[in-house]
């Protein structure tokens, strides 16, 4: 101690030190005077650990409002003091004095090193890792919504029973969860929180609804409980799909959704996949054009649902047959409908009538062209092609070798 | 990387392996070559009325890549365009396997030619790839590494058109139901015969041995556990009972078919063993008046396709109340009618020598008549009710 005591001493002397002229007179350049300015008072000194860790990551009151600043707080500064004690180090040591006695019955004690502690360096990491740090909530990954944890796309149970009423097999999932505000006269800006959320049984029942309230859990369990009490019924197709193909819209909004075969899945923008879940459609193909406003998909698709028709129903409208080609069953004619008065049904149509055209009412999908990556036309992707070609049905062979061995 | 090694590994053990392994021979085989009377015209037609044509079941689905279905709207027109092509399509998809005698391998010279001895290590072949060639008319040639010019063995000659004009479902190797006799036997025991022979007939030529060998085992197994059903309405039906009635044991096929209420198949079944064996009975009297009473499944098929498309009311219009009843009992009288015929016929074959198993067919027409007395009982009651003229 008293060394380092004395170096830090000296050198200061040494800093400010001028020149002295020896005793004995030489010939001497003109005196030089070398003075290093120092400053011994800074803000790292002034101030406290905690507002300069502070002054480093938070953001200013004024910035907040701004939005700036919205990761804050996951970080938190770690004690690096925490684990250590003076006199016990990397080096191993009995100092007298520090970690030991100086006199031990008659014996004066004598520095003298000990055996290496391996374990020490690598328990205060340990020890600091296992400080601070942003834990993010644990969600079960069943239950995570559209992204995150953040609300939509997540489910909330089934609507609250009224009275012995009990809403079983339902499940409501949220589809919007957002901070809307209104004036009022004498609170002025008034925030609250507005929750879209559909609910059903997975058979062809369902409802959906908004509900607005200024705490989440109340907005979530109003939207809940209301969509409980907007039912409506959907006719599923053979239980999996739509009857047809149909156009619908609402707004801006346009929806061209398409019957799929079995094993299709939902192709389609994740609002209406959550709806088809929810009501219990399993294979649909759905293309929205114009606006993606989610209130207005959801109405728009709800609106489409309940237009269907039946397949009688279209047959008796146009009458003609109304009839299925499965690939599957090797494109065979299946009678769907057989319109009630078959007559004058012999007479060619005046107009060739094609059954999408006519379900879609007309209305026609925009077919965008894909645009080719910007790679196609490159000498590389060619070659690349050139030496993929060969290995054009090796996944097919290999498959076969493996089964057959 | 790995992968590559595994199976270039399992290549090479499956070259030294010595010799394929091969399936154990079934014990009956065709002894003379059947192929003249099973080409024969009234051979097939009594075949094709004892395969049916149950639409449901030719069209039925399948698993295939794309499953996507289509909506259309039709008039009556085109959709009795629609039902006839369907027919045509299912008799083309019924169509038998050809059962031809086994081809035995010949070697054919073309010439020797010492001086070409040892102008290399290997043999080549040299096949005709003239585009449009049927496949036994390709000419493949092989010359051997001591000069040798011949014709190639069949072996080589299928292997050839295989590669240059694949035939799609066909392997280069042989699949593996077909070389392991515990894989087939699994197939067979969980009674996947269509799917064993849909397979067979497409990796086999039809003269090939295994291919008759592989059908022996599957008809031999179909004739113990006696599920002919899975086998009807399909392109298979007619090539098993055809073996049947070649080596004389129909009698648990005529057994089935007098169970499900089929007397006119059972009446043709019984025919045809009589002209394969060349017995002395009349049986073409008969079958002429069965087909005079009776409409062919295709016929057939396509009425209850015309049917179909009725609307409710002019059912009632066209056929009336009779169509009704006959919907209803699932008969019509000249089914009646021919029913008699047939069953004078079986009990004429029961009573005869050939029949092996006597009792249990005995018994069998006994139940079917009970059951049938009841029916034209049912029928004329209903008729008489209606005001429907009985004959």
């Amino acid at each position: 101690m008293n060394s380092a005591l004395l170096r830090g001493f000296l050198n200061k002397t040494w800093r400010t030190s001028i020149l002295v002229p020896l005793k004995t007179y030489v010939p001497q350049p003109p005196v030089l005077l070398n003075l290093n300015c120092s400053r011994n008072t800074s803000f790292f000194n002034k101030l406290p650990a905690e507002d300069i860790w502070r002054g480093v990551t938070a953001v200013s009151n004024a910035g907040k409002k701004r939005g700036r600043g919205k990761g804050t707080g996951k970080k938190t500064a770690k004690d690096l003091n925490r684990g250590q004690t003076i006199g016990l180090g990397k080096k191993n040591f009995v100092w007298p004095g520090l970690n030991s006695p100086i006199i031990r019955g008659n014996d004066l004690i004598q520095q003298q090193p000990l055996a290496e502690n391996l374990e020490r360096e690598k328990n205060i990491i340990k020890l600091r890792d296992s400080m601070g740090g942003f834990r993010m909530m644990k969600l079960n990954p069943i239950d995570r919504g559209w992204s995150g944890s953040k609300m939509p796309g997540r489910s909330i149970g089934p609507p609250d029973a009224v009275g012995d009423e009990e809403f079983e097999s339902f499940d409501t999932r949220v589809l919007e969860n957002k901070i809307v505000f209104i004036m009022k006269g004498n609170m002025g800006r008034k925030r609250r929180y507005s929750v879209l959320s559909v609910t059903g049984n997975g058979n062809g029942l369902a409802g959906f609804s908004v509900a607005k309230a200024p705490e989440v859990r109340t907005a979530l369990r109003k939207s809940k409980n209301r969509a409980g009490q907007k039912l409506i019924n959907i006719d599923l197709c053979e239980n999996r799909t739509i009857y047809h193909d149909f156009y619908t819209g609402f707004g801006k909004t346009k929806i061209f959704c398409f019957k799929k075969p079995e094993g299709y899945g939902l192709v389609c923008h994740r609002a209406i996949q959550t709806i088809c879940k929810v009501v219990g459609i399993k294979d649909l193909y759905a293309k929205i054009e114009g606006s993606t406003n989610l209130q207005h998909i959801v109405k728009a698709f709800f609106i489409g649902l309940m237009r269907q028709k039946s397949y009688q129903t279209i047959a008796n409208a146009t009458n003609l047959h109304v009839v299925e080609f499965q690939k599957a069953t090797n494109g065979v004619a299946q009678i769907q409908a057989v319109p009630l008065t078959t007559e004058a049904t012999n007479k060619p149509p005046n107009r060739i009538i094609d059954f999408m055209q006519y379900t879609l009412g007309n209305k026609i999908v925009l077919k965008k062209k894909k645009i080719a990556p910007f790679y196609v036309n490159t000498k590389g992707h060619t070659l690349y092609q050139i030496k993929q070609e060969r290995f054009r049905n090796q996944a097919n062979v290999r498959l076969h070798k493996l089964v057959n061995q | 990387m790995s992968l590559f090694r595994h199976i270039r590994s399992l290549n090479a053990l499956q070259i030294l392996r010595p010799g394929r392994r091969h399936l154990s021979t079934a014990s009956l085989q065709y002894d003379q070559d059947p192929q003249p009377l099973f080409t024969d015209a009234e051979t097939q037609s009594l075949l094709q009325s004892m395969t049916q044509l149950q639409l449901d079941k030719v069209f039925r689905k399948r698993t295939v890549p794309d499953n996507s279905t289509e909506m259309k709207f039709m008039t009556p027109d085109q959709l009795e365009k629609e039902f006839v092509q369907a027919i045509e399509k299912a008799r083309h998809l019924l169509q038998m396997p050809p059962i031809v005698k086994v081809k035995v391998d010949t070697e054919r010279l073309i010439s020797k030619d010492a001086a070409l001895k040892d102008f290399a290590s290997t043999k080549y072949v040299f096949t005709d790839i003239t585009y449009g060639l049927p496949q036994s008319e390709r000419k493949v040639v092989v010359r051997e590494s001591d000069g040798t010019l011949a014709y190639a063995n069949l072996e080589t000659v299928k292997r050839m058109n295989q590669l240059y004009f694949p035939l799609e479902g066909r392997k280069s190797y042989i699949p593996r139901m077909f070389t392991d006799e515990e894989l087939l036997k699994s197939a067979l025991d969980t009674h996947k015969y269509e799917f064993i022979l849909d397979r067979a007939t497409v990796q086999y030529e039809p003269y090939e041995p295994e291919f008759h060998n592989i059908l022996s085992r599957v008809f031999e197994h179909l004739n113990e556990s006696k599920q002919f059903d899975l086998l009807r309405s399909t392109r298979h039906f007619g090539p098993m009972a055809f073996f049947y009635a070649w080596h004389r044991c129909i009698d648990d096929l005529l057994y089935d078919m007098i169970r499900r209420d089929y007397l006119h198949n059972a009446a043709e079944l019984i025919a045809l063993s009589y002209k394969i064996h060349k017995i002395p009975l009349d049986y073409r009297s008969t079958l002429e008046q069965i087909s005079a009473l009776r409409s062919t499944p295709a016929e057939k098929a396509l009425e209850d396709l015309r049917n179909s498309i009725q609307a409710p009311e002019e059912r009632q219009r066209v056929g009336g109340i009779e169509q009704e009843i006959h919907l209803a009992i699932g008969k019509t009288e000249n089914d009646f009618a021919s029913d008699e015929i047939c069953l004078k016929f079986i009990e004429q074959y029961i009573a005869s020598e050939h029949a092996l198993k006597k009792v249990q067919l005995e018994l069998a027409i006994q139940t079917l008549k009970e059951v049938n007395l009841e029916k034209l009982q049912l029928f004329k009651g209903l008729k008489k009710a209606h005001g429907v003229n009985v004959n």
